[in-house]
């Protein structure tokens, strides 16, 4: 490994000694959220250890970003990594050394400071060479204008500029010609991904690796309907993982994340069964729409320890996952197709028209009994602030109240988490919630 | 800075710059013609002109403010949008039969959505932009404008056929003609048009009919055959950017002394760079292929920019530019990335570039003035 190399790991290998040592220590905690917590770090150290071994072996693996189909990179057994994983060890990493240093230095790019911060960092972690150069990139051009824009400037980095990059055009419309469309793009990834990494598909795999993510969709989605009960029955942190257990590297399709989410499903329901809530005193039901910030974990349990204040459904989670149809290879194209560029979150909400906004706002405020619809617009957000008079618009109209507080939910500097803390209490008692 | 000609085409041509509505559109509209407006340089105009509608690219020239679409959009969107929308509900726009938006970035999408609730125009069709430029994505595009043309032939009741398009690729590509020629004409030493003047060509060739577009374009390029060139320029500069629809702004800037030869704008060169191939049989292909993988892409098209980046480079060389300012809307994240990169291919060819943000609406030009000045003082340097 050369030194450039060795560089591009170095988060990599603070994540791996952050967690590592914690996983023993969860595993000799009783309780149940700390059971299912130890698969989710589990994991990811795995991945994090066989990204390692592909740089030092030179093993083709692959940089990938959240929508690609993970069924697909499974299938093909090649590895891959999320080149936005750098923040978890950043900025959103709260906590650690990395996060106001991160920040500074991103102050310093010529990038506009009106662009996402989630992506601009994303250019700042390439710039300083923490990135692992992949044997090939999966782009990704959706939901938002930064996404896009990023991956252009990702690609053209003087490091970069040869590896190779497949980008899926996701189209605006929802209707068969553009199912039929991206499901076109899905097969040429495939084709890409053998031709720069000389792993073949085979399509029963393909099929077996489906239907597993099958269960853990219809596992994730019994657990939003459990998420329907007052009081709710977990707080905030396990909800949140759902969607990177579904599709990080390792986790689509293997059977044990699927026995993740059937124990977190029994769990949430033995909670409703014996009215034992991990949060006690429930008093507001709120849905928080929009991403969750890198320092939501000082807000989520100041919310539910100050204010009783729960988030009974979220943005991330509320998605319209579809099970795929495994009975024909085109059956299996078409529905990752769908999942990939209409179902997951932002691209659901974002990616196409807004009325996919005003409806899951609509339903859940009623499937969910909300008492208020808090609208955190991130500042990357251009579509959805936007959206936001909808929103509120939306919300007179069911008559439920609604705060939108506007943050960067990579950098707290543009709204300092006290100055959220008193919108968010000054919101609950204007409203005689709490 | 101004030519030294006095021509009546090139006055036409400012007039129509100006203002939203020029007397071509009036006259088309009393005659009972049919008006299709349309956001972004990816709409064909060749499928309105087929249908014998009038092809209206929509500006906001002249908006008095935000205040009524302040409603809808919020102060993270880019000022274009918000300026254009609000023209919209205030009934400026409502001479438009119909409007034909594209996907082609976070803010457009939500003013179609608005658009759609709040405007009574009769007709309303957004269509999917590829990000991408490859062979799929032009079979893509050409379904989309298939799509169109049935949409337009089911409201408007009127047959688009296929010698009807082609003949309306043939008007266009005239148009394409004229204007390479007049671009041919910056690239003299002492240019006889400024980098104002040309802009205001552009804008104007789309709101007006095009047989009278290309007319009064001749007309010009004859008056510029005797025009005298200018010569008192201290540098030949380019303009690169999105939506840049008013000439003043580019003459904030050629007032500081320097002249703008060039430009990669999606209202300048971009708009008509190249020409649809008469030879391809299928009209829908070959207006396609022009569209999405023959023009200079936008940023929108994401993968595409390495030749966006030659392409510029070949105009800095071909029109020896001696730097570049590149004009990024505020909040447009599609240019602010293209941004990053074009900072960087600057650097590597060592050419002076100045990127500044601004609002669509031309405002502090006190400190664009001076921003321009220090650029030319070290370019001088
Ligand atoms: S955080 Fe939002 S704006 Fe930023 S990249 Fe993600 S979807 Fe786009
Ligand atoms: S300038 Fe950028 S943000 Fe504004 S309308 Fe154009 S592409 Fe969209």
């Amino acid at each position: 490994m050369n030194a450039k190399q060795e560089k591009s790991l170095s988060r990599i290998k603070e994540e791996l000694e952050l967690f590592d040592p914690i996983i023993p220590l969860l595993e000799m905690d009783p309780s149940p959220a700390s059971a299912l917590q130890v698969p989710i770090l589990k994991n990811l150290c795995t991945q994090h250890r066989r990204t390692i071994e592909c740089v030092e072996t030179g093993e083709p693996f692959i940089g990938s970003t959240y929508t690609n189909p993970a069924e697909i990179l499974t299938a093909m057994d090649v590895h891959w990594y999320f080149p936005i994983q750098q923040m978890f060890s950043g900025p959103a990493g709260e906590g650690t050394s990395h996060a106001a240093e991160d920040l500074e230095g991103l102050d310093k790019m010529a990038l506009p400071g009106d662009s996402c911060t989630f992506m601009r960092l994303e250019l700042y972690y390439q710039s300083q060479g923490l990135m692992p150069i992949p044997t090939a990139y999966l782009a990704l051009t959706e939901p938002c204008d930064a996404t896009a824009g990023v991956h252009a400037a990702l690609m053209h980095h003087p490091d970069w500029r040869d590896t190779p990059c497949f980008a899926p055009d996701p189209p605006y419309h929802n209707n068969d010609k553009a199912i039929d469309y991206y499901a076109g793009e899905m097969r040429r990834m495939v084709d890409f991904i053998s031709k720069h990494t000389g792993k073949t598909l085979d399509m029963n795999r393909l099929k077996e690796v489906v239907e597993e993510t099958n269960k853990c969709y219809t596992m994730w989605m019994e657990y939003n309907e459990i998420r329907r009960s007052t009081p709710t029955p977990h707080s905030y942190i396990m909800p949140m993982s759902c969607f990177f257990q579904t599709n990080t590297a390792g986790a689509g399709g293997n059977p044990e994340i699927t026995n993740w989410y059937e124990k977190m499903v029994a769990d949430a329901e033995r909670r409703v069964t014996e009215n034992d809530p991990e949060v006690p005193n429930q008093k507001i039901r709120l849905l928080w729409y929009d991403i969750q910030p890198f320092y939501f974990g000082e807000i989520a349990p100041w919310l539910e320890q100050e204010w009783g204040a729960v988030i009974a459904m979220d943005m991330v989670s509320y998605c319209p996952y579809e099970l795929i149809d495994t009975s024909t290879e085109d059956n299996i194209f078409r529905g990752l197709a769908k999942r990939s560029y209409q179902h997951g979150p932002m691209v659901h909400q974002a990616r196409g028209s807004m009325d996919n906004v005003m409806t899951d706002i609509t339903r859940i405020v009623k499937d969910y009994n909300m008492d208020c619809v808090i609208f955190p617009g991130h500042m990357g957000h251009k579509d959805m602030a936007a959206s936001a008079s909808l929103m509120a618009e939306v919300c007179r109209n069911l008559g439920v109240p609604f705060l939108h507080i506007g943050l960067d939910q990579a950098d707290r500097r543009y709204t300092p988490v006290d100055e959220i803390k008193n919108k968010l209490s000054n919101f609950f008692t204007a409203m005689g919630l709490g | 800075m101004d030519t030294r000609i006095n021509s009546k085409a090139l006055k036409r041509f400012t007039e129509v710059a100006d203002s939203v509505v020029n007397p071509e559109i009036t006259k088309w509209k009393n005659e009972g013609g049919k008006i299709l407006g349309y956001f972004c340089s990816y709409m064909p105009e060749e499928l309105a002109t087929a249908a014998e509608f009038l092809p209206v690219r929509l500006r906001a020239t002249g908006s008095s403010g935000t205040e009524f679409s302040d409603s809808f959009l919020s102060n993270l969107n880019c000022s274009y949008p918000r300026n254009a929308f609000n023209m919209a509900l205030q009934g400026e726009y409502d001479f438009i039969d119909g409007l034909i938006a594209f996907n082609s970035c976070d803010h457009i999408r939500r003013v179609y959505d608005y658009w759609k609730r709040e405007v009574k125009t009769p007709f309303i069709k957004i269509l999917s932009l590829p990000k991408k430029a490859e062979a799929a994505q032009v079979e893509w595009f050409r379904s989309e404008l298939v799509d169109l043309t049935k949409g337009l032939e089911e409201h408007f009741g009127v047959t688009i056929s296929d010698d009807d398009l082609r003949a309306a690729i043939r008007i266009h590509n005239e148009t394409r003609r004229l204007l390479t020629e007049l671009y041919e004409l910056r690239k003299a030493d002492n240019p006889v048009i400024t980098g104002a003047e040309v802009l205001a060509v552009t804008v104007a060739s789309t709101a007006m009919p095009k047989s009278i577009y290309n007319e009064l374009l001749k007309e010009l390029l004859e008056d510029l055959k005797q025009a005298e060139g200018i010569n008192d320029h201290r540098a030949r500069l380019m303009i690169i950017g999105p939506e840049m629809d008013d000439p003043e702004y580019i003459r904030a800037i050629e007032d500081q002394g320097c002249l703008v030869v060039a430009d990669s704008l999606c209202y300048g060169s971009r708009l008509f760079w190249g020409e649809v191939k008469e030879d391809i049989a299928d009209p829908y292909t070959a207006l396609a292929q022009y569209y999405i993988a023959d023009r200079p892409s936008s940023p929108g098209v994401y993968t595409e920019y390495e030749s966006r980046a030659q392409f510029i480079r070949n105009m800095i060389d071909e029109y020896n530019v001696d730097g570049a300012i590149l004009a990024r809307l505020t909040f447009c994240e599609t240019w602010a990335f293209e941004q990053y990169s074009m900072v960087q291919d600057f650097e590597e060819w060592n050419i002076p570039l100045l990127s500044i943000d601004r609002e669509y609406m031309l405002s502090g030009v006190g400190q664009l003035r001076t921003r321009v000045q220090a650029f030319l003082e070290t370019m001088e340097n």
